[in-house]
């Protein structure tokens, strides 16, 4: 009997489009199947497009030791890919990771600063609970809500 | 319909200016319907709906929403102008007026203090985010499935719900098939024996494969923000350039957006494993997958901590139609899919059922008539948020297995993996700023 799908939505399984390959370090899954050591190569390589540190940052996020916090880390202040080195750090199962999180609150503002915000409260990092006390009072209403919610993960009401 | 308050109804302020008379005289004139006369349903005994990011499917739903005398829909919100016209004219069309609010923005919805429910509808990304933010906004919800990107959204959509005791329905509507209901009730009266495998399809992997991919497609010019603002339809996805595919549907099979074909059909038919199961309220604890390498077929074989099994595979069921579900017991089976048909053991031949016309469309229709009944009387509907979030973590976890491509074991009391720091580090996805938990 065939299969009778009843139900069919539009779906990708192969792009009709061609994907991007970067230039210099080639197609999404090359460059995520690259070992730890070369994925922070191409963080720290100022030539590498934002596609090849994106794919770099994701595939950290499973294999990342503490050798990539620093390179993660020097993307937070990046508009573009603040989101892709905390998508790395925020499993990364090393302090250093807490520590460069606490770090970026004083180098970034707006949006990205409310990223680190979520990201600490989604490590639950009870060293930042100070600094996300005195955020509470941000003029920016989005910092201040943030920091309330990273508070609230942080310790949660007994 | 003020749900959850002690707000006094429209009727019951009518009924109390009659008895005031003079004190409050007014000119009024009321319409029969709106005393519920007639048939039809007074305003103050409606649901009152809203809707996010309704596209093909979610229209599709909506079809069910708005067959229901006692549901009113009153908003659509979405970040593509014409998905917004589409529905309001959709809804504009029944109602034979111009009322259908139209947003872009989520907030202008949940401002809406006279919206009971909201059906959520937008691509999978931000299906357990708008979700729970409307339960935060005082909304109960009808949602799309699959119903969460990772093992914590599914944690966070079921803690959030239950917290604030908002109704939740996944929309996984086969729970409310007959063809389905009746293989239920075929191993609960013991007629299969004890049960021992449960068999959920996964997406074939010819079309849904099993693992997704990591690239951008090409950037094109992003349109005018009120003709699709791009940036709210990535939500809390990582960035990535417009392309007019991802818009048009072909969003599906992305990593970034989708959980592949373990998610896409796991969402229903794992879940339909786990209700006749009796496993609402856990997951498997070992996932050994089958078959990588290529996209079809592939197998996770699973295993409940009470010795029951779980096939999860995109191969070798009867052919009964989309997304199969298979119950064996130690005395008989019993499979069926969206064909409506039941096809059982040899010794059980008396239990066949045929469907009736209309099954696949009535599913719906009766799921949907089941969270508006639960709305009103706060009980939890067929496809509550607990049980949606078991058999998504059920679906994650397998996805995760296959995906590192070997055998994990699991806690599903802790929703961690056991002895796989690798593994545990897939259970959730940073998500892009403002957005959050």
């Amino acid at each position: 009997m065939s299969r009778t799908i009843l139900f069919p939505t539009a779906f990708a399984a192969a792009p009709a489009v061609k994907p991007m390959v970067d230039e210099k370090y080639g197609s999404a899954a090359q460059i995520m199947a690259l070992p730890p050591a070369k994925l922070v190569a191409i963080l720290k390589d100022p030539s590498a497009s934002a596609y090849a540190k994106a794919k770099a940052c994701q595939k950290l996020a499973v294999t990342g030791d503490k050798s990539a916090v620093p390179a993660l880390a020097a993307l937070l202040t990046d508009p573009q890919l603040s989101h892709y080195a905390r998508f790395g750090l925020e499993p990364n199962p090393d302090p250093s990771a807490d520590e460069a999180l606490r770090a970026a609150l004083s180098k970034v503002k707006g949006p990205l600063l409310v990223g680190v915000i979520n990201s600490i409260g989604h490590r639950k990092d009870p060293k930042a609970f100070s600094a996300l006390e005195k955020l509470l009072h941000d003029p920016d209403p989005n910092v201040s809500q943030a920091a309330a919610a990273a508070l609230a993960r942080i310790r949660p009401a007994l | 319909m003020a749900v959850g308050s002690k707000r006094i109804s429209r009727r019951e302020a009518l009924k109390t200016a009659a008895r005031c008379g003079p004190a409050v005289a007014f000119p009024m004139v009321v319409p029969a319907s709106a005393l519920g006369r007639g048939g039809a349903t007074p305003p103050s005994d409606r649901v009152t709906v809203g809707g996010l990011g309704i596209g093909n499917r979610g229209a599709y739903v909506l079809q069910s929403f708005l067959a229901q005398n006692d549901v009113q829909f009153l908003a659509v919100c979405d970040v593509r102008d014409e998905r917004r016209e589409a529905i309001k004219s959709m809804v504009d069309q029944k109602y034979g007026n111009r009322d259908c609010a139209v947003y872009s923005d989520q907030y202008e919805i949940w401002a809406r203090k006279d919206i009971d429910a909201l059906l959520i509808a937008t691509g999978d990304r931000w299906h357990a985010p708008l979700a729970i933010m409307s339960a935060r906004a005082g909304k109960d919800v009808y949602c799309e499935k699959p119903c969460s990107m990772t093992i914590e959204q599914s944690r966070a959509l079921a803690d959030t719900f239950l917290r604030l005791g908002r109704i939740y329905q996944a929309g996984t509507q086969r729970r409310d098939g007959h063809n389905c209901i009746k293989v239920y009730e075929l191993l609960k009266s013991g007629k299969l024996g004890k049960l021992q495998t449960l068999h959920a399809e996964a997406g074939p992997g010819d079309r849904w494969p099993p693992l997704t991919r990591h690239d951008w497609l090409p950037a094109e010019p992003e349109p005018p923000k009120q003709v699709c603002d791009w940036d709210r339809w990535l939500g809390p996805s990582p960035w990535r350039p417009y392309n007019s595919e991802y818009v048009k549907g072909r969003w599906r099979g992305y990593f970034d957006f989708h959980g592949g074909g373990i998610l896409e059909w796991g969402s229903h038919t794992v879940d339909l494993c786990q209700w006749a199961g009796g496993l609402d309220d856990t997951s498997p604890v070992e996932y050994e997958p089958e078959g990588m390498g290529s996209d079809t077929p592939y197998t996770i074989r699973c295993r409940y901590a009470n010795g029951v099994k779980l096939v999860i595979r995109d191969k070798g069921f009867l052919g009964l139609g989309s997304c199969h579900f298979r119950v064996e017991g130690d005395a008989g089976w019993a499979e069926t899919a969206d064909g409506g048909k039941v096809v059982v053991s040899e010794n059980l031949r008396g239990e066949r059922f045929e469907p009736a016309p209309d099954t696949f469309k009535n599913t719906t229709t009766n799921h949907v008539r089941n969270f508006i009944d639960c709305v009103k009387s706060r009980k939890q509907p067929s496809s509550n948020a607990l049980a949606a979030c078991q058999a998504h973590i059920t679906c994650h976890a397998a996805y995760i297995a296959f995906q590192l491509g070997r055998k994990l074991r699991f806690d599903p009391a802790t929703d961690t993996f056991i002895g796989d720091d690798e593994a545990n580090r897939m259970r959730s996805r940073a998500m892009r700023e403002p957005w959050r938990l």
